[in-house]
Parts: C-alpha cells; sequence; structure tokens
C-alpha cells in the first residue's frame, strides 16, 4: 500500500470518527404515533402458553385470549367464555363458547381446542401447571360447550382460567411446539411482529385486524425488559416509554418530581419473614407457637417501613392482601412492636436465653438495611440471626429442594382470590415444605374450598385470624409500588397482580 | 507475515478449545438447579426432574459438553434454556448493537488521543499539562458516573439524544448514529484519557531521538517530522494500548448497555450469566475468545505495517 493510500484511510477513520463524535442527535421518541412502549423488569421464558406464568402475562394477553376476562377490580367477565355455572357440588364447571372465534390459519377456536389446550398447560411442565392438578377431565359436550371436571372443588379455577391456564393457542400448533415458544399463534388482540422483536430484549406486536372482540386502543404495542430502573426512569422521562411500574423507593421518588409524569400508587407485594418449619425440624425454638409471636412482637416495622422503603408501604402482620374477602384491616397492627413482651414470651418458651436462627439471604431481596435492621431486633430479644449469603439460583435450590432453612424472607405477590393464597402459603406445597397443618386450619380449608360466597369468606378471615395469632408468618409491611406513565397513557392497576392487564392501558384523556 | 498470521490463528484455535472445556465444566459445578429455576419456587420436584431430564442435565458433565461441541463445530450453538430462542440468531442479532459501539469508541479514542497526544508531546508546556489533567480526569472518573451525567445533560435535560434503545443501521442510518453516540461517548471518556497519555509519551521519546534532532537540523518543517516520522515511531505502543482498551470495552459495554437499555453482547452477558444459561454462556465467551484472538492479531499486524522494523523484531 502506498503512502499516500495510507494516509487516505487514517484521514477517513479520523473524518469518520469526527463526525460520530460531533453529531447532533435528531427526534428521540416516536411520540405522537399510536404504539403502546410498555417497559417491564420481567419476561417470560417462553410465548408457549403452556409454560405461561401469570407473572408475564400481558406478553401473553397480547396474542392469546384467556377464556374468561379478569376486570381491574378482580371481577370477571366473558371473554372465549360468555357464560359458567357450577353444578351442586361444585365439581363440574361448564362453560359455553363464542362461536365467531378463529384462529389466524382459520381454524375455528371451539370446545375441542379447550380441551386440548387445557389438558397440554396441565401436563406443559410449566411453572403454573399445577394450578390444573385439581382438574379430571375436560368434557366436549358440543363445539360451543365444555364441561371441566374437578377431583375436588377449587374455588380459583374461575381466577387460573383468567390467568395463564386460560390461555388458548392453536392446537395445530400444538404438533411443533417448538415454535410456539418464540411464534404464538392465538385468538388475541395483537400478533407478534418477529421481524422487529429481538426475544429477551423487546417484543413488538401489531394490532390483529381480524380480532373477533373490541380493538385495543393501540395499533401496536412493544414490550421491552429492563433489568434496571434506571433505564425506565430516563425512557419515561424522555418518552421513550410510555408506561412501566416502579418497584424502588428511591426511582419512584425521582420520577414523583417530574410534572409530566401521571402516577398511581398500588400496594401488592408484601415483604416479610416466611417461617416453614413450623414444627421445629431444623430449629426446634420454632415450634413453639409463643416464640414465633415473639419474633411477630421483636421487630420494629415502623422503622423498618420508613428506612428500608422510604415509608412507601403499609406495614402489615397479616398474608392475606386487601383485596381477599380474608383480609382484616386491624390484623395489620396485631403484633406492636414490644421486646420486652418478646422476651417474656421467650422466657416462658424456655428460651430465655434465646437461641439461633439462621437464614439464607439474597442480597436482591435482602439488602443491607434489612439484613442489618432484622439482626438488631432479633439480638434485642436474645435471637441471634445468621445470615448465609446466597446467589439467586444456588438459594432456590437449597431453601426449595434441600429444605435448609427454617424460613425466608421474600417478596410476595397478594392475590385478590383467598383460595390461592391458601393453595400456596397455607396447604402443604412450596411456601408450606414441611407441611404444618392444626385443627383449625384442617377445619377451616373446606369451609373455604367448598362453602359459597360469604360462608368461605368468614372461614378465610377465620383463617387469616388463626394464623396471625399462631404466628405462622412474619410479615413487614406491603410495598407501595407506582405506576408511571409519560403522560400519554391512563394505566389502571390491575387487583390481584403487580403488573397491570394488556387492558388497562388506554390515551390519558 | 502469512506465516506469523497461520501460526497465531492455530494457536487461537487451541486456545478456544481449551477455554470452551474449561468454561463448560466451570459452568456445570455450581450448585444450581436449572430446572428448579426454570420452572419456579412453586413447581412440584417431578416437574423439576423432567425439566432437567429434558435439556440434558442429567448426564456427565463430560457427555454434555462432547455434545455441545460436536454441535457446535458443525454451527449449532443450541437454543437457550431461558428464553426458547435459537442461541446463534440470538447472538447474531445483539451482535451488531456491541460491534457499533466497539466500533464507534475505538474510532473516536483514535482520533481523539492522537490529536491530544501529539499536542501535547509536541507544544509541551502549559498545553501538555492541561492534556494530562484532562487525562487524569478522564481516568479517574467512575465509568458508572459519567455515563449518567452524560444520559441527564444531552438526553433527559437537552433532549438531543434518545436516553434508551438501539436503532439499527440498516432501519435508519440517522437513528442508528443518533442512538449510538452517547454510549460512545461515555466510553470514550476513559478509553481517549487512557490512549493519549500513551501517545504522548512515546511522542516525547521519539522526539529525544538523534535521528528527529538530525531531521530538525537539516531544517525540515515540524509538521513533515511529527507526521512522517514521530507518529509511525510513536505509533506501536499506542495501537498496543488501544488494542487492550478495546478488549477492555467489553467491560464497559456492560454497563453503558444496562444504563442505555441497549440490546447488546454486554447486557446478554449479564443476564443470561446470572440465570446460568450455558448454551448461550458459552457462544458469548467462544465469540469473546475469538474477538480478542482477532483484535490482537490486528494490532499486531497493523505495527507491522505501520513500522517495519516491528516486523524484523
Amino acid at each position: 500500500m502506498s503512502r499516500s493510500t495510507r494516509t487516505g484511510a487514517v484521514a477517513a477513520c479520523l473524518a469518520a470518527s469526527l463526525v460520530l463524535a460531533g453529531c447532533a442527535g435528531s427526534g428521540t421518541a416516536d411520540s405522537g404515533s399510536s404504539r403502546l412502549n410498555i417497559a417491564t423488569l420481567t419476561f417470560p421464558q417462553s410465548l408457549d402458553p403452556a409454560q405461561a406464568v401469570g407473572s408475564a402475562l400481558p406478553f401473553f394477553q397480547a396474542s392469546y385470549d384467556t377464556l374468561i376476562k379478569r376486570e381491574p377490580d378482580g371481577t370477571f367477565t366473558p371473554m372465549l367464555a360468555t357464560a359458567w355455572t357450577y353444578d351442586a357440588g361444585r365439581t363440574a364447571l361448564a362453560l359455553t363458547l363464542r362461536k365467531d372465534v378463529k384462529f389466524a390459519d382459520g381454524t375455528a377456536f371451539d370446545a375441542a381446542a379447550v380441551k386440548a389446550n387445557m389438558e397440554r398447560f396441565g401436563k406443559g411442565g410449566g411453572a403454573d401447571a399445577k394450578w390444573l392438578a385439581d382438574l379430571k377431565s375436560v368434557k366436549v359436550v358440543d363445539s360451543a360447550h365444555v364441561t371441566l371436571e374437578l377431583k375436588q372443588p377449587n374455588p380459583a379455577m374461575l381466577f387460573y382460567l383468567s390467568d395463564a391456564a386460560g390461555l388458548m393457542a392453536n392446537p395445530a400448533a400444538f404438533a411443533k411446539a417448538d415454535s410456539l415458544k418464540t411464534s404464538p399463534d392465538g385468538t388475541g388482540p395483537y400478533r407478534l411482529d418477529k421481524a422487529s422483536t429481538t426475544i429477551g430484549t423487546k417484543w413488538v406486536y401489531e394490532r390483529n385486524p381480524d380480532y373477533w372482540g373490541e380493538p385495543l386502543p393501540y395499533e401496536d404495542l412493544s414490550i421491552s425488559f429492563f433489568d434496571n430502573e434506571t433505564a425506565i426512569v430516563n425512557g419515561l422521562k424522555t418518552g421513550q416509554v410510555d408506561a412501566a411500574l416502579l418497584q424502588t423507593a428511591d426511582q419512584q421518588i425521582s420520577i414523583e418530581s417530574d410534572p409530566r409524569m401521571k402516577t398511581t400508587k398500588q400496594e401488592f407485594d408484601f415483604q416479610g419473614l416466611l417461617l416453614f418449619d413450623r414444627a421445629g425440624q431444623l430449629t426446634p425454638a420454632l415450634k413453639d407457637a409463643r416464640v414465633r409471636r415473639a419474633l411477630n412482637l421483636a421487630i420494629d416495622r415502623k422503622t423498618m417501613l420508613t428506612t428500608i422503603r422510604q415509608s412507601r408501604g403499609q406495614v402489615t402482620d397479616q398474608v392475606f392482601g386487601p383485596d381477599t374477602q380474608g383480609y382484616d384491616k386491624a390484623l395489620d397492627t396485631y403484633y406492636a412492636h414490644d421486646p420486652a413482651a418478646a422476651k417474656a414470651l421467650l422466657g416462658e418458651a424456655g428460651y430465655a436465653k434465646g437461641f439461633t436462627l439462621k437464614l439464607p439471604r439474597i442480597s436482591a431481596i435482602v439488602n443491607d438495611a434489612l439484613a442489618a435492621s432484622l439482626a438488631a431486633d432479633f439480638k434485642a430479644v436474645g435471637v441471634t440471626l445468621v445470615w448465609d449469603d446466597l446467589d439467586g439460583g444456588s438459594a432456590v435450590q437449597k431453601v426449595f429442594t434441600d429444605r435448609a432453612y427454617s424460613g425466608m424472607v421474600m417478596n410476595m405477590g397478594q392475590s385478590s382470590n383467598d383460595w390461592v393464597v391458601v393453595d400456596e402459603l397455607v396447604t402443604p406445597g412450596a411456601f408450606n415444605m414441611f407441611g404444618t397443618t392444626d385443627a383449625t386450619v384442617r377445619e377451616l380449608i373446606p369451609a373455604i374450598q367448598t362453602g359459597e360466597g360469604a360462608q368461605a369468606g368468614a372461614a378465610a378471615h377465620a383463617l387469616n385470624e388463626h394464623l396471625v395469632k399462631e404466628g405462622w408468618f412474619v410479615p413487614f409491611y406491603r410495598m407501595t409500588y407506582l405506576h408511571v406513565s409519560d403522560g400519554t397513557v391512563e394505566i389502571t392497576p390491575q387487583s390481584g397482580m403487580a403488573v397491570p392487564s394488556l387492558y388497562n392501558y388506554a390515551p390519558a384523556k | 507475515m502469512l506465516n506469523f498470521i497461520a501460526r497465531r490463528t492455530a494457536s487461537g484455535v487451541l486456545l478456544l478449545a481449551v477455554i470452551s472445556f474449561l468454561s463448560y465444566v466451570l459452568l456445570s459445578v455450581p450448585d444450581v438447579d436449572v430446572g428448579r429455576q426454570l420452572l419456579g419456587q412453586g413447581a412440584d420436584q417431578a416437574a423439576v426432574h423432567a425439566k432437567n431430564a429434558s435439556l440434558g442435565l442429567d448426564r456427565p458433565v463430560l457427555a454434555q459438553y462432547t455434545d455441545w461441541l460436536s454441535h457446535a463445530v458443525r454451527g449449532d450453538l443450541g437454543t437457550s434454556w431461558f428464553t426458547s430462542e435459537d442461541v446463534g440468531a440470538a447472538v447474531a442479532g445483539r451482535l451488531p448493537v456491541t460491534a457499533s459501539l466497539m466500533l464507534g469508541v475505538t474510532l473516536v479514542t483514535t482520533a481523539l488521543s492522537f490529536l491530544l497526544g501529539v499536542w501535547a508531546g509536541v507544544r509541551r508546556g502549559a498545553v501538555d499539562r492541561f492534556v494530562q489533567v484532562l487525562g487524569v480526569v478522564g481516568y479517574a472518573l467512575p465509568g458508572f458516573l459519567v455515563t449518567l451525567v452524560i444520559v441527564l445533560v444531552f438526553a433527559v435535560r437537552l433532549r438531543w439524544f434518545p436516553a434508551i434503545g438501539y436503532t439499527a443501521f440498516t432501519e435508519s442510518p440517522s437513528g442508528w448514529l443518533s442512538t449510538i453516540t452517547l454510549p460512545v461517548l461515555s466510553l470514550s471518556v476513559a478509553s481517549v484519557a487512557g490512549v493519549s497519555q500513551q501517545v504522548r509519551g512515546a511522542v516525547i521519546d521519539v522526539l529525544r531521538q538523534d535521528y528527529i534532532r538530525t531531521l530538525r537540523a537539516r531544517g525540515l518543517p515540524m509538521s513533515r517530522i511529527v507526521f512522517r516520522h514521530v507518529l509511525r515511531n510513536a505509533s506501536a505502543p499506542a495501537l498496543s494500548v488501544l488494542g487492550m482498551q478495546f478488549v477492555g470495552l467489553l467491560g464497559g459495554a456492560v454497563l453503558v448497555e444496562q444504563i442505555f437499555g441497549l440490546p447488546g453482547i454486554g447486557s446478554m452477558t449479564v443476564s443470561y450469566t446470572a440465570r446460568g444459561d450455558i448454551p448461550v454462556i458459552m457462544a458469548l465467551v467462544m465469540l469473546t475468545v475469538v474477538g480478542v484472538v482477532l483484535i490482537n492479531l490486528l494490532v499486531d499486524v497493523m505495527i507491522g505495517w505501520l513500522n517495519p522494523k516491528a516486523r524484523v523484531a
């Protein structure tokens, strides 16, 4: 290469870099378009509804309809099923289906499709597949009628059918199941625009021109995944993100000072210590209800809420959320902060000198302030708290598979459905891994499971009160989350879900 | 030169094989139940076992590695455990983002570092002190702070550039330029600070050489001496540092991609590594090794091209 060519190449490089360094950008956001840009901190592992999980529901709601629609206040309205009735024993749920619904390839949505989808969801190995554990069989009556036969009454069945278990995909796609993971095939209001989508980062959907129902207000939809709220907040401030949910108090404060933002508060997750070992297999002291009550009395919830969540939330002593029938406002403050009473209870139980409690710590959930605060509160009554630092992956393994700890500090969503709370936290399972029960729990659970309306509500209320008094859990507070839009979108929070349903977004008036 | 390139390529392939094996074994050691992670805390144990078996995780690590390798050499990098996407396609989709950043930073760094370094080295005095202070400040400022300030000022406050997101060059060249400008700027600060000091030092060293004094004594104009003789001889150390900076940029890209919400290799590495998604991590490790080998090769070739003495050495 000659010297002049070399000089030319260097000059070209210099010119390009100077252009790059000095350029000024033109328009930043695609404001004014009819695209809704949602930012999120969670994303689905797959778009196959057999593996759907409730926490990622909006991704699925775009391409799939559920059998039943769940309104923002938690009530159920028709969607693919226009009517539903239980038999007297509440073990047969008859559904009447819409007749005018077709999948993209022209396949009709019918009773056979419901049967194929529900059987596939129950066996699909997804995280929520257990929801259909009570489903015995799906009987096709005719193309527009189907009956779900249950092994035992399940008061959350309508909830499940309005959630992941009710998503209906085209059975023609089941033969090529791998394709459903990245190419959804449903009857929903939008269709995935694969060319513009980067799975794992940004999912772009365009309106389904053949949608059977009322079209949603936006022509297009994009859902972007971020692993930190800083980027989301910057996106909101520059109008690149239209709507998002902010969980951390600092980011909430930063966005609230911006007058252009529209914000709506919602309390959804509670943070607390879930005690698993109520039979005292690992920590004998926990077998005694007085010890569990002492732990509840030992912690200073108000100070924790003030320092850790900057007062964004409500202290609580119960795991039932405000949208459930079991909830009782008085139980939010059942345990006052009373170290002396806690010490007295520990003395009565024979632990006057205290005991050691070892808990796993995932820094994403238990930050330094929370770890120090809990340890100090427990130490004041003589209980030594030992934190076992773990990363998220190995913690899940050690806690849930090896059952190596007596409890764990968690953030838990609060469902709007009493049975979902009972099934998740009280019946033997992942969060009652040692299978704790007692006479009161045994008596009340069937009443919630099989009882009608007010009767089931009363039982749930009684169960909640019993759990609080027995110190089954050590909840700290419900955390206030903030729904934020850049001012162009009206967001309606969804009862029982942290993220709003896709139907809950509309242009601001 | 061809012989040199062939030798370096062969050692690169060997390095790739060794690192792929070590990475796979190390990634398989942690006591993480992938099936449990995929299905969540509430899933029952039988479903978790079934999931692990479907991913082949119930087999010995060596068997898993051999299987991965035999597919990888045929170009099949597998499917992501956590997003179900084809790994090759997923990585290819994100590569242009990080490549744009690195190319941009390299161009900016090369241009500014040589300008500042030569300016300081030749002029010395106040100019030199100014450039040195600039270098120290640029190097000392924490990367995340620089990035956050740049976003706040140029995106949020002034609205000159977007705060998040990436537009592909093929979609809109001007959109591409506007989305990568701030990330490139924030990554370039430390890079320019480091390389400009190297250029400055090298220029000063070369200017002290006897042959420069001779050239000056013969009355050659300073600009000609600098561009023809000083730059060529000073470029070798600067290029070496530039090569190292380029490799080091991968680390900086992680932070910048997260703050700007860019769907690049850096942010991908963090999120997929945290989840233990072995097929994706292996692809990223391989890509990084290939990148490092190629960059080092390129730097050596360039140094040889610019300075024939280096070829002899």
